[in-house]
């Protein structure tokens, strides 16, 4: 199954409303291909700015064969490195996060400051020059407290257009002033579109989420219109329209926007909760007392956030929640969860842990089943690509067809 | 010129005398204990320090940050001690 494939015709006879074909989620080649040409060169979401609060404080993050450091600076901003030194390369900070006072190698002690450069070698002659030997920069955005890299030197385009329509949507919730409460990272075992294409849909909700259900409202995901509903998505459509009326008298923009095929695609949309509609917690209402930012109310339902190629957000009065999905094999695919509280919230005092996190601690273990049984089902000689529905389904395709057209786009340019 | 400190380096279990213009790090040199350091300017924070009692004189090149001084850190290379003190 791993010789050699035509990957150019593989994308060129992809079936449109159809699931990709196997090499798609399984092959080597295409793994690399995805690696080089997704990962290295679009915008890719690697965390959050409450990550890194302080001047000095760093994450790193491996995206395929590259590693990635993400500090503050000593200005304030986000900057971000390729993690090897340049005297002979060695790999400047092992750990996965913690402080700098300036980023100095280990092997030769070959020391640069938070904006890359070499202030500091021993033995290397009079004349050496350092100012050719700074850090190599990897272009680095802070939307609204999220953090997105880009590792190509003409970073994908777009990101401005995405700055623009989401900084209004996202800023009411604050994230500078947040604090990470918990950070899971969760192993998938399957390829990393099957954990996206799974997280584009709740086609799948219904029968094996019913912690997350108990906040869904499910019409605001896609159905299949039927007299069996008619009655309910009434219902859901008078009280999505009393609640943006609501949330734009707060200042809250809440109308969808469908960029999702765009070059840096993204969509967003603010939807009710059900019940009490506070937040994605059991009970749906807020796991923090601290709400973030100057919200003026608990109910405001989700704000949610999805971003090609890799992550989601979801963002409630009380907490913030993001996803990042990162490859590390063509069956292995890395899930890091991030939850987001009021800096100034105490744990045990304005939130219990196990209530902020046991929603999403449980469905992301669920869909991590999924996607390892879809991965075991893609693999299997029998599969062959099958239909999405028209009704729930249409942001998966959306995501493929995404993927699709940014591998011809970039084809032959690496 | 003021008479030395005593400066002892818990690790090593050893208390050397230190003059108020020399280096911790170099007085320990001097008396022959083992101390990690790279730089010796302040820089790279190899020589990074408890400073479990007493007061330095500290003239760093970005090798700490603020926030690791507050905790009590120092960097031997740089400092020069105004009290005698005790290092972890």
């Amino acid at each position: 199954m791993n010789d050699p494939i035509d990957v150019a015709a593989l994308v060129t006879n992809r079936r449109r409303g159809y699931t990709l074909p196997a090499p798609f989620y399984s092959h080597p080649q295409i793994y690399q291909e995805d690696v080089r040409r997704i990962f290295g060169r679009h915008w890719i979401f690697v965390g959050t700015e409450p990550e890194i609060p302080e001047e000095g404080d760093f994450f790193t993050i491996d995206l395929g064969t590259d590693s990635i450091i993400v500090l503050r600076d000593d200005d304030g901003g986000v900057r971000a490195f390729h993690n090897v030194c340049r005297h002979r390369g060695a790999r400047l900070q092992q750990a996965q996060r913690g402080m700098f006072g300036n980023i100095v190698c280990p092997y030769h002690q070959w020391t640069y400051n938070l904006q890359g450069d070499l202030i500091r070698c021993k033995h290397m002659g009079e004349g050496f020059e350092r100012g050719g030997f700074g850090l190599v920069r990897v272009h680095a955005e802070s939307l609204a407290g999220l953090i997105f890299i880009c590792l190509d030197d003409k970073p994908a385009l777009g990101f401005d257009t995405l700055r623009t329509a989401m900084e209004p949507y996202i800023a009411p919730h604050d994230v500078a002033n947040l604090k990470v409460a918990h950070q899971t990272d969760l192993v998938e075992h399957g390829n990393w579109k099957l954990t996206m294409e799974n997280n584009r849909e709740c086609y799948h909700c219904t029968a094996n989420h019913p912690e997350l259900l108990v906040s869904m409202l499910e019409f605001g995901f896609g159905y299949q219109p039927s007299p069996d509903n008619v009655k309910q998505v009434e219902g859901f459509e008078a009280l999505l329209a009393r609640e943006h009326v609501r949330w734009a008298g707060y200042g809250l923009p809440s109308g969808e926007i469908d960029q999702l095929t765009d070059e840096t695609g993204f969509r967003t949309v603010r939807l009710p909760l059900a019940r009490s509609g506070e937040s994605q917690t059991r009970d749906t209402k807020v796991a923090s007392r601290r709400l973030l930012g100057n919200l003026p109310q608990a109910d405001l339902g989700g704000l949610s956030f999805w971003t090609q190629p890799n992550s989601w957000h979801h963002f409630m009065s009380d907490h913030v929640i993001t996803f990042s999905v990162l490859p590390q094999a063509p069956d292995r695919t890395l899930l890091r969860t991030t939850w987001l509280v009021h800096k100034d919230a105490q744990e045990g005092v304005d939130y219990d842990l196990d209530r902020l996190t046991s929603v999403w601690v449980a469905t992301n273990r669920q869909d991590g089943e999924l996607v390892e049984r879809a991965q075991q089902g893609v693999t299997n000689p029998a599969y062959q690509p099958g239909p999405y529905s028209p009704f729930t389904e249409g942001l998966v395709e959306k995501f493929v067809e995404w993927y699709i057209s940014r591998l011809e786009a970039t084809h032959g340019t690496l | 010129m003021s008479s030395p400190f005593n400066v002892t380096f818990q690790a090593a279990g050893l208390t050397v005398s230190c003059r108020s213009d020399q280096f911790v790090l170099n007085a320990g040199e001097e008396a022959g204990i083992a101390l990690a350091f790279s730089c010796r300017e302040g820089a790279c924070g190899t020589c990074k320090s408890k400073l479990v009692s007493g007061q330095v004189h500290m003239e760093h090149k970005g090798g700490i940050r603020q926030r690791e001084i507050d905790r009590g850190m120092i960097l031997i290379c740089c400092s020069r001690p105004l009290s005698d003190l005790v290092i972890g």
